[in-house]
């Protein structure tokens, strides 16, 4: 720590500090364009300036002649810093005017305007005349780099901050700057396609409207939007969000930050995926069969038509949930099985044959990550798969030197800053994992049973490139880097492998005898929650014995909760004498249903959400559901009533009480209880270990 | 309608790794394995190579001349493309003819009539600053102080320097390097790339 004085006030601030940061603590501003927070500071626009000086050993204060940068400026022992005199007024105000000299000023038609840094420092700081009677700078306009990001060449002020987040984070650097002094332009190479999964990010952090979103691009005023701070359901990461809607319409997502989670950056499918919300195809009544035809019918007709199918049908009958459930819709799901309907038959596993049961995910918080040593990722398209992992695993490395290796079968974005690629024949995953244990085992950096040994005979670093397509050096190395501090990371998408539960073993056995950590992450939104509510079959079918089970007559009734196996189980959709589709969305399956149910969508209800990481989220409401859609709580909270009498829900915060209540992990999450960056469950009960195949 | 000029504009995408046609000589190839050697990483090597692609490419660095050190360096194409654009001596705008005469204008030439060195030799091969003849054998570039303003005026012609010129001593030069026929341009990537290489040995 060290003592400093920020306009007369004496504080202390760690040593090294920025200056802005040390400014942002105590409730003061300094002006920024190309400062961000969580990239390195580069000093290019010089916004940020601020008067300087140092305490003499006789008390007195010399201050410099010069301002000085305050995003460059870090903390030391008697440092003065004036951020708030004549003279750093009229510096901002000749550094705005440099900038404003090539700017087109065009905010009526911008985008940007309303919610513009350089509108809003300009407003405060800048000044209000112009002496600039010369030409500006004419470049192209709304040019569209790719399907999602329009650039505005004319209005790039040159913070570089785009090209900084491409480099530093994303890590694919696709843009960078062409020419220089007034020319200097960020772009990528030739104004080639800007192919990237995370582009949608530079659209938020560039501080004009020199980048903005194709899909958002006039579609309102950022002034007559609402925003609800959300989660991102596309995928199991579950990025904080801000979803903004407009007249109880989906218009864009924007990042929030939460630092457990994805700090504050989306993943192009999450930031541009949320357009079905808008959908024409959005399920708005109940429908219930008539012969050929689906009528519209009230919530209670379709009510008494499932309750006769499914009441007490016992073992014969059976529900599928799809990812994009909330816990409240899950557990009450189960439930009414359970005890409305007197089955077990309910799972939340999609693969496409017989699924090992599990996967079961130890939840490594995702922000532990960055203080590994060392990172094995291993059969899982990260940046796919997980993107904000992916982030995650590529600060390891960048920032805090952590090495990371990478096994799949394909190119894939993590081989960049990897150490080593392990890249192995499609289908060999099991084989490699085997040859990494056996090259641990008989290097004699790990030790396992009799058993295992037995198994592993013949699988060894010498071996590998035969069995798996993997040089045996870089399995070696590979093998050599793995112990303490060091993770082992999969997705379930191991488990859509030929052989899963002998990669998962061999790979779970490879981490544990080594020493290492090991995390399989679930893809689906809320996979972790299905998990963790049971949404397993205890004693009762998996997913695909179950799609067996409709072919062969076993069983009568199914319900599809936002699932839909036609692709590959027509068969058994069309067989099945009672099927119910419950969704947001028509689609194949609808076409065999008896019931239809339409069903609010993520941001249309109040409920929780268990990301990959095992940590519950809140999403609060932010717009109405279309026409009669329920949310799914609310669906089975009402059949179950109207099977038993017991006592009703009214509100998703009571099903999370009760879910406290009969799995105590959820304890945390009960809302008043639930902090807004959401709260790790406990992760032992994820523990576990899928066993062979359920077919 | 935002979207549908989004959907229904062209964007060309950039060339996949496997497609590029790698056009440096096996000589090159060599250069670079040395150049490499002497730096810490790959990025360090970004100049050099841009020189060696220079020379490679026929003293134009096109964009497929770029994409091929980005390649080599496991760079992005991006990346390279805006070093190589920041530099001046890079020729990316356009193919310079066989012989780029580089005129300083800077003060003490213009001082002492650079402009008319200009005009002579605009009026000489019948072109404009920043443009080629169409035999495609001179191209004229104006450059800031060569650091020789006691030659002024003064003219950059590959690797040399030739000044204090005279419209009189423009053409005799005109005509020898009419009859030259390797290019300077090509020349001076290669002087420069020599450099590069005794660099870094004691
Ligand atoms: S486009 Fe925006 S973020 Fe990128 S350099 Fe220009 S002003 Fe900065
Ligand atoms: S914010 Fe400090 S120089 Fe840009
Ligand atoms: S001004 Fe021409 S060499 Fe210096």
């Amino acid at each position: 720590m060290v003592k400093l004085t920020i306009n007369g006030i004496e504080l202390e601030a760690p040593q090294g500090e920025l200056i802005v940061e040390t400014v942002k603590r105590l409730g003061l501003e300094i002006p920024v364009f190309c400062y961000h927070p969580r990239m390195k500071a580069v000093g290019m626009c010089r916004m940020c300036l601020v008067e300087t000086g140092f305490k003499q050993p006789d008390g007195s204060v010399r201050m410099m002649p010069k301002p000085q940068a305050g995003c460059t400026l870090p903390a030391s022992e008697g440092l003065v810093v004036v951020t708030d005199s004549e003279a750093i007024h009229r510096d901002r105000k000749g550094v705005l005017e440099f900038l404003l000299i090539n700017h087109p000023l065009d905010c009526p038609i911008c985008d940007r305007g309303g919610e513009c840094p350089l509108q809003n420092n300009t407003m405060a700081y800048g000044p209000s005349t112009t002496r600039f009677i010369e030409m500006k700078r004419h470049l192209p306009k709304a040019f569209p780099l790719s399907q999602y990001v329009t650039l505005d060449l004319e209005r790039c002020i040159q913070c570089g901050r785009c090209v900084r987040f491409t480099e530093e984070i994303s890590g694919d650097s696709d843009l960078a700057f062409r020419f220089r002094g007034a020319e200097m332009q960020p772009s990528t190479f030739q104004l080639t396609d800007f192919e990237s999964r995370f582009s949608g990010n530079v659209i938020e952090i560039c501080p004009v409207g020199a980048l903005t979103s194709a899909k958002y691009r006039f579609r309102a005023r950022p002034w007559d939007l609402e925003t609800s701070p959300g989660v991102c359901t596309e995928c199991s990461n579950g990025c904080n969000v801000w979803f903004d809607h407009r007249a109880g319409k989906q218009v864009r997502i924007n990042g929030r930050a939460n630092d457990g989670v994805n700090e504050e950056w989306t993943c192009d499918k999450g930031k541009f995926g949320h357009d079905w919300y808008n959908s024409t195809s959005r399920l708005t009544k109940p429908l219930v069969r008539r012969g050929d035809q689906f009528v519209p019918a009230s919530w209670s007709e379709a009510y008494e038509e499932i309750l006769a199918a499914f009441a007490d049908k016992g073992g014969k009958v059976a529900g599928l949930t799809g990812p994009r459930v909330s816990n409240e819709g899950l557990f009450l799901f189960k439930r009414l099985f359970s005890e409305a309907f007197g089955s077990d038959n309910v799972d939340h596993r999609w693969r496409s044959g017989p699924v090992p049961t599990g996967p079961v995910p130890r939840p490594l918080p995702i922000a532990s990550l960055e203080s590994k040593r060392h990172i094995l990722v291993f059969g899982t398209h990260l940046a796919e798969d997980l993107p904000i992992v992916h982030l995650r695993v590529r600060k390891a490395w960048s920032q805090s030197g952590a090495t990371v290796d990478v096994a799949y079968s394909a190119a894939n974005e993590v081989e960049r800053f990897a150490k080593a690629s392990l890249r192995c024949r499609p289908g060999a995953e099991a084989a490699l994992a085997k040859c990494l244990l056996g090259e641990a085992v008989w290097s004699g950096k790990a030790t396992v049973s009799d058993a295992v040994r037995a198994e592993l005979a013949g699988f060894n670093a010498d071996s590998a490139e035969e069995k798996s397509g993997v040089s045996g050096a870089t399995v070696r190395a590979a093998a050599a880097r793995l112990g303490e501090g060091a993770v082992v990371l999969t997705s379930d998408r191991l488990l859509d492998a030929p052989e899963p539960p002998s990669a998962w073993k061999s790979l779970k056995a490879l981490a544990e005898a080594t020493g290492s950590e090991f995390v399989c992450y679930p893809t689906g939104t809320n996979a972790a929650g299905a998990e963790l509510l049971g949404l397993v079959p205890d004693h009762g079918l998996s997913t695909w014995q179950i799609l067996e089970g409709c072919k062969d007559g076993k069983i009568e009734a199914l319900w599809l909760v936002e699932a839909d196996p036609s692709s590959t189980h027509d068969a058994a959709l069309e067989t099945v004498p009672f099927l119910v589709y419950q969704g947001t969305l028509e689609n194949e399956a609808m076409a065999y249903a008896s019931v239809v149910l339409p069903m609010a969508a993520p941001a249309e209800q109040d409920g929780t959400w268990t990301n990959c990481e095992g940590r519950v989220q809140r999403f609060r409401q932010a717009i109405a559901p279309p026409g009669e859609a329920k949310p799914a709580w609310r669906v089975f909270a009402e059949c179950l009533l109207r099977a038993r009498p017991s006592t009703p829900f009214f509100n998703p915060g009571e099903v999370m009480e009760e879910i406290a209540r009969v799995h105590p992990v959820f304890a945390p999450a009960q809302y008043s209880l639930l902090p807004e960056e959401g709260a790790l469950v406990a992760r032992e009960s994820l523990v576990g270990e899928p066993a062979g195949g359920g077919g | 309608m935002s979207e549908l000029l989004q959907i229904g504009a062209q964007r060309p995408k950039a060339p996949e790794p496997d497609s590029l046609e790698l056009r440096f000589s096996p000589t090159a190839v060599e250069e670079l394995e040395a150049l490499k050697t002497h730096y810490p990483d790959l990025k360090s090597c970004v100049l050099p190579t841009l020189w060696i692609a220079q020379r490679e490419y026929g003293g134009h660095l096109s964009p497929e001349a770029i994409a091929e050190v980005a390649h080599r360096l496991s760079r992005s194409y991006a990346e390279v493309e805006g070093v190589a654009t920041f530099y001046s001596m890079y020729n990316t705008a356009h193919k310079p003819g066989r012989h780029l005469i580089e005129v300083c204008t800077c003060l003490s030439c213009h001082m002492c009539g650079a402009y008319r060195i200009v005009d002579h030799l605009e009026e000489k091969l019948g072109i404009k600053l920043g443009e080629t003849t169409p035999d495609g054998v001179f191209s004229i570039h104006e450059v800031e102080c060569l650091d020789a303003c006691d030659r002024a005026p003064v003219l950059q012609v590959g690797d040399q320097y030739v000044g204090p010129v005279t419209p009189e001593t423009v053409d005799e030069l005109l005509e020898r390097l009419r009859s030259n026929p390797d290019s300077t341009v090509v020349q001076l990537a290669d002087a420069v790339v020599k450099v590069h290489l005794r660099d870094g040995k004691a």
